[in-house]
């Protein structure tokens, strides 16, 4: 019985611990976000970087998948509601659901496939190369070289393709209904506006940074787990990228409760 | 290199922005964020359904919102709605306010103005808002009906026999019915009847008068049936019942003198030269047109009786 | 070594394998590094620096390069740099010939930091006994 215990208990109490962790280096990491003395030219030249590497250089594609599919999504929300006879509610359902929860969530799960693992890999191969340590004797804070425009550009990267993506979609939304369903672009926006909430934008919003900001940081932590052989590496990945999902999905569900309490 | 992602970067960030901002001024502005709006009062004895934020609609359009809800010193609930300038105008003295709450879908407060020729309502003016039946209202509305079917179930039983007897008013107008009919039907030709031979003329005028003794009759049973208020017996009003029966003799009956009345018009036209027959002609003409109008208003009044013809609709809001 | 290290910690510029260049970074960028976050030194005129003290070594052209192409030789030169680019830098080197392996003695090394020697306050090499043959000239006090 106590070794049962013992076995359920010790991985609750570690990933407890690991969790505790993780929000204690939150903590740290946000009040170095915050300072200024944490910008220089240096940071600044890393966070061009990533905002390219994460952002930019993944637009083609994110465009692309936006466009087609927002508009298949729409022709068949709009084919399912004119059916049911719940056309009055596409504003709500394209706003409550594409905007609010969609735009962010495939966003992120782009971002982290692509970026999180990235840096996840490089912390992790910096720490085996022993280059944090060249950081160090240098008096290179690694928190403010590396952590701080990782973190800072997984908020932006996420709240600006989100907010594409939501542009993207009702635009292409807008184009199908008006060539396909005949519906026009007066309808269209006035059935938008009026489901539109700003209080639904701003956890949208603050929704999408907390999105970017786990999933950099979470590989981060996990990248500087790695010892100094290059197996750590893959292990290292795994287990961040693990981490990343449980984070987007314990982010997605405290935003819904925060939306419908 | 590293100038060219800079580049890149910034024009990202620049346009992404621009785009992001755009889309929220355009939605303040399109939501009358800027526009200065107007503040109304309505009065209601019940808060419930009432949130803040709940939209006011005119003609299915979003007009305003509920800025505020109160409880007042004589209980009651003050709603206080916000309505942007560009839409005053659809507030009248006149307007009334009903709060609807449908099914599906959040409860609304509907602005309904009659007249525009009113003068725009005075912000000062503390207007009632009614609230519309919901479905379990209407529940609530039916039982008295319901209540009331079951002793017309009752009285039907007792008509329904009545009308079923040989001695009846129904049966004996339903004989005379036929016999009308099939003296009509064994006229050779109304050619002849009218032109030829003025005695027919006659017995098509005595014929009428049959029709009207028997439109009489049938208004009479109808009146007796109308008094014992019996409206929704199948037996009485289904697809056999009684009364259908006899609407479809009189409706048999209006066929037959409605062909009447073309072949008379035909024989007119004709006989030019039969000027003889022709002053009788017309007044015979005016005898069914005079009946098929008669004989008209008693299938309305049958028809009025059978409620239960069509199938019963409720429709929600 | 490691009582230099922390003596000089606030001014310390090392040389040494323990303290590898940054791979993800070109051969310029791991120079100007240090004064870019240091002292905040924009990134134009960082380069223009980085690429002037480059030419003292003749290796301007090596600016743009990454770090896994580079040879032993050049590793150390951007090393010693990057070193270099502290402010009143305390040089502290640590067994040369673990990064140049192919060198026969330390005549390069002596030559690489007359190049520079405006650039640093204090110079100390470090490697074991039984290597000082290879320093010659350089050979100074043994610890």
């Amino acid at each position: 019985m106590a070794q049962i215990l013992k076995t359920l208990g010790n991985p609750f109490v570690k990933n407890v611990l690991s969790a505790q962790e993780t929000l204690a280096f939150a903590g740290v990491v946000i009040s170095k976000v915050f300072s200024r003395r944490s910008y220089n030219s240096a940071t600044k030249m890393v966070l061009v970087n990533q905002i390219y590497f994460t952002a930019v250089e993944i637009l083609p594609l994110f465009i692309t998948v936006s466009i087609i599919f927002g508009s298949l999504l729409i022709g068949i929300v709009f084919a399912v509601i004119k059916d049911l006879g719940l056309a009055e509610y596409l504003g709500s359902i394209l706003m409550g659901f594409v905007v609010t929860e969609l735009a962010p969530f495939i966003t992120v799960l782009l971002i982290a496939l692509r970026s999180s693992s990235a840096i996840d890999a490089e912390i992790a191969v910096m720490k085996v190369n022993q280059e944090l340590n060249t950081l160090s004797l240098f008096n290179i804070d690694v928190l403010d070289y590396l952590f701080v425009p990782r973190i800072v550009n997984g908020m932006v990267s996420v709240v600006l393709l989100s907010c594409l993506f939501s542009i993207l979609v009702l635009g292409s939304g807008m184009l199908f209904s008006f060539f396909i369903f005949g519906m026009g672009l007066d309808t269209y926006g006035n059935t938008l506006l009026n489901s539109t909430k700003f209080s639904d934008i701003v956890i949208m919003l603050l929704k999408c940074m907390t999105f970017g900001f786990f999933i950099t940081l979470i590989p981060i932590r996990f990248g500087l787990r790695a010892s100094h052989e290059l197996t750590s590496i893959p292990v290292a990945v795994l287990n961040g990228m693990v981490k990343v999902f449980i984070a987007i999905v314990i982010i997605e569900v405290l935003s819904l409760i925060l939306r419908f309490i | 290199m590293a100038k060219n992602i800079e580049r890149k970067v910034g024009l990202f960030i620049v346009i992404t922005t621009a785009l992001i901002v755009a889309s929220v001024v355009y939605i303040a502005y399109k939501k009358d964020v800027f526009t200065p709006t107007h503040t109304y009062t309505l009065a209601s004895k019940s808060g419930d359904n009432l949130t803040e934020g709940m939209p006011v609609v005119f003609s299915g359009f979003k007009i305003g919102k509920v800025e505020k809800l109160e409880l007042n010193d004589n209980g009651l609930v003050m709603i206080q709605i916000s309505v942007p300038r560009r839409h005053v105008k659809w507030l009248r003295t006149d307007t009334r306010f009903v709060l609807e709450k449908p099914i599906i879908g959040t409860p609304r407060i509907v602005v309904m103005t009659a007249n525009f020729v009113h003068p725009l309502l005075d912000e000062q003016t503390v207007r009632e808002m009614t609230v519309t039946s919901d479905i379990n209202e209407i529940v609530k509305m039916i039982q008295p009906v319901l209540d009331r079917v079951n002793s017309i179930v009752t009285s039907a039983d007792k008509l329904t026999a009545a009308l079923a007897s040989p001695q009846g008013d129904l049966s004996r107008t339903l004989a005379n019915a036929q016999v009308l009919t099939s003296k009509l039907s064994q006229k050779d030709s109304l050619l002849e009847m009218a032109v030829a031979d003025r005695e027919s003329v006659k017995s098509v005028h005595q014929a009428l008068t049959q029709v009207k003794d028997i439109t009489g009759q049938v208004d009479a049973i109808l009146k007796k049936v109308d008094a014992m208020a019996v409206k929704t017996d199948a037996s009485l009003y289904g697809q056999d019942g009684a009364l259908v029966s006899v609407s479809k003799i009189l409706k048999d009956l209006l066929a037959k003198l409605r062909k009447l009345e073309t072949t008379v018009d035909n024989v007119n036209r004709l006989s030019t030269d039969a000027t003889g027959a022709t002053g009788d002609l017309k007044g015979l003409r005016l005898d069914i047109e005079a009946t098929i109008r008669s004989i008209n208003d008693l299938a309305g009044d049958i028809d009025r009786l059978i409620p239960l013809k069509k199938e019963p609709e409720i429709r929600l809001p | 070594m490691q009582k230099a290290i922390a003596l000089h910690k606030a001014r310390l510029g090392m040389v040494s394998a323990q303290a590898p260049l940054i791979s993800n970074l070109d051969a310029w960028l791991n120079v100007a590094l240090i004064r870019q976050y240091h002292e905040n030194l924009p990134r134009d005129r960082a380069r223009r620096e980085v690429l002037a003290s480059l030419d003292r070594f003749g290796m301007g052209a090596i600016a743009d390069r990454r770090i896994s192409s580079l040879e032993d030789q050049e590793r150390f030169c951007i090393m010693l740099l990057r070193a270099a680019m502290v402010k009143r830098a305390v040089l502290v080197i640590d067994r040369p010939f673990q990064i140049m392996p192919d060198l026969q003695d330390a005549r390069y090394v002596g030559r690489s930091l007359k190049w520079i020697d405006d650039l640093y306050e204090e110079c100390h090499i470090f490697d074991y006994v039984w290597m000082k043959d290879h320093y010659g000239a350089l050979h100074g006090e043994e610890h």
